[in-house]
């Protein structure tokens, strides 16, 4: 005999529980957008809303949402370096990442979040309501051309010999917080201020970011953090 | 009361900025539009007082849109709305007739005030705007706009 959830699951009658979701994105106009969207759904709610990734870690630690429908780019902690943090707290929340762009190497990002969405704000009328579905019921969501880089990227991975570029998840959740901080126009010094470590600590993780990367000048950080989608351009 | 048209491709960002005004009195939605033709002929139907307006929108965009809106109907203010800062747009809006240019990354309470700065016959630059290029624009706005 199956249990109440799994029949819950397998049934087509809604849960009587309330989904609850939390909405982060740093525009006004887009969250509120959203919100509007997610809750013409029955039985959908936004338990919470967050204006940057930071924030969003800490309501949803608070709130223990169901999903999390997060912006890629953020202020003050990227929605990459949210939705890492948020899995590790609360594995079993759905995290859907919003972005404007597509690139193979954010999907790929993503993924390693820990996130089972992605979806294009050009396509939120279409593509939200379905991910937050799918995420409800325990399936991932991406689009086919997503899923088809997925695959491709699957298979060169297990090719014998695959030299891998530079990626920020071979960086330490600080590090990734301080190519952030850094791409943003912050000194070692603020940084440090920032985080609340010493400025001689700052500037040991600025070198070891330089360092794993293999960038040679702020100005090429910038330009990593932009094409990685970690600050806007 | 302010009778607002809102025009976006998008229906989720249509619904965002409902929301905003929907939480203030002064404004009223009227109605919305997700092109710009669409556009032009809701506004000739409904005569909004302002029309908030995306730039950009498949087939005819809202540079455009406004241009013919304004021409035929001068009462009409238009707030034109942009994801990305560009001083080509910036120029392009006032250019067409508009009176108002709001980046979409602004706050709920800065569309708020740019509504209002319309309907106080002020002209609207969002502050996220380049500055020099604003300056430019306002040397250049004809005091009729």
């Amino acid at each position: 005999m199956t249990g109440e959830t799994e029949l819950q699951k397998l049934s087509s009658v809604p849960s009587s529980k309330p989904l609850r979701i939390l909405a982060a994105d740093d525009h006004d106009i887009l969250r509120r957008g959203l919100k509007q969207l997610l809750t013409a759904r029955s039985g959908w709610e936004i338990c919470a809303e967050a204006k940057t990734g930071r924030e969003a870690v800490a309501l949803a630690e608070q709130h223990k949402p169901d999903i999390v429908v997060m912006d890629v780019s953020m202020p003050d902690l990227n929605g990459l370096e949210a939705a890492r943090r948020i899995h590790k707290v609360l594995p079993k929340t759905g995290i859907i990442m919003l972005t404007l762009h597509f690139s193979d190497q954010l999907v790929k990002d993503i993924v390693d979040s820990g996130a089972r969405a992605y979806v294009m704000k050009s396509d939120a009328d279409r593509d939200l309501v379905n991910a937050v579905e799918a995420l409800a019921n325990n399936r991932t969501f991406f689009t086919a051309r997503a899923a088809d880089m997925l695959l491709n990227d699957f298979t060169e991975r297990n090719s014998p010999v695959t030299p891998q570029p530079p990626s920020p998840s071979r960086l330490t959740s600080r590090e990734r917080e301080i190519v952030q901080l850094l791409a943003e126009g912050k000194s070692s010094k603020e940084v440090a201020v920032a985080l609340g470590i010493s400025v001689k600590t700052a500037e040991t993780h600025r070198a070891n970011i330089m360092r794993k990367l293999q960038l040679h000048s702020v100005s090429e950080l910038v330009r990593y953090a932009i094409k990685n989608q970690i600050i806007e351009a | 009361m302010t009778r607002v048209l809102i025009v976006d491709d998008h229906a989720f960002i249509r619904r965002g900025i409902q929301a905003i005004l929907n939480s203030s009195p002064e404004f009223d939605f009227c109605g919305e539009a997700d092109n710009g033709i669409a556009a032009i002929r809701l506004s000739a139907d409904l005569q909004p007082d302002i029309i908030v307006m995306d730039v950009s929108m498949p087939g005819l965009n809202g540079l455009e849109a406004t241009r013919v809106i304004r021409e035929a109907n001068p009462n009409i203010k238009v707030l034109l709305l942009t994801l990305h800062e560009s001083g080509e747009i910036l120029r392009s809006a006032f250019q067409v007739g508009a009176q108002g240019y709001l980046m979409k990354s602004e706050t709920d309470h800065e569309l708020l005030r740019a509504l209002r700065m319309l309907v106080a016959e002020q002209v609207y630059i969002s502050p996220k705007a380049d500055a020099h290029d604003a300056a430019s624009v306002l040397r250049e706005i004809p005091a009729s706009q």
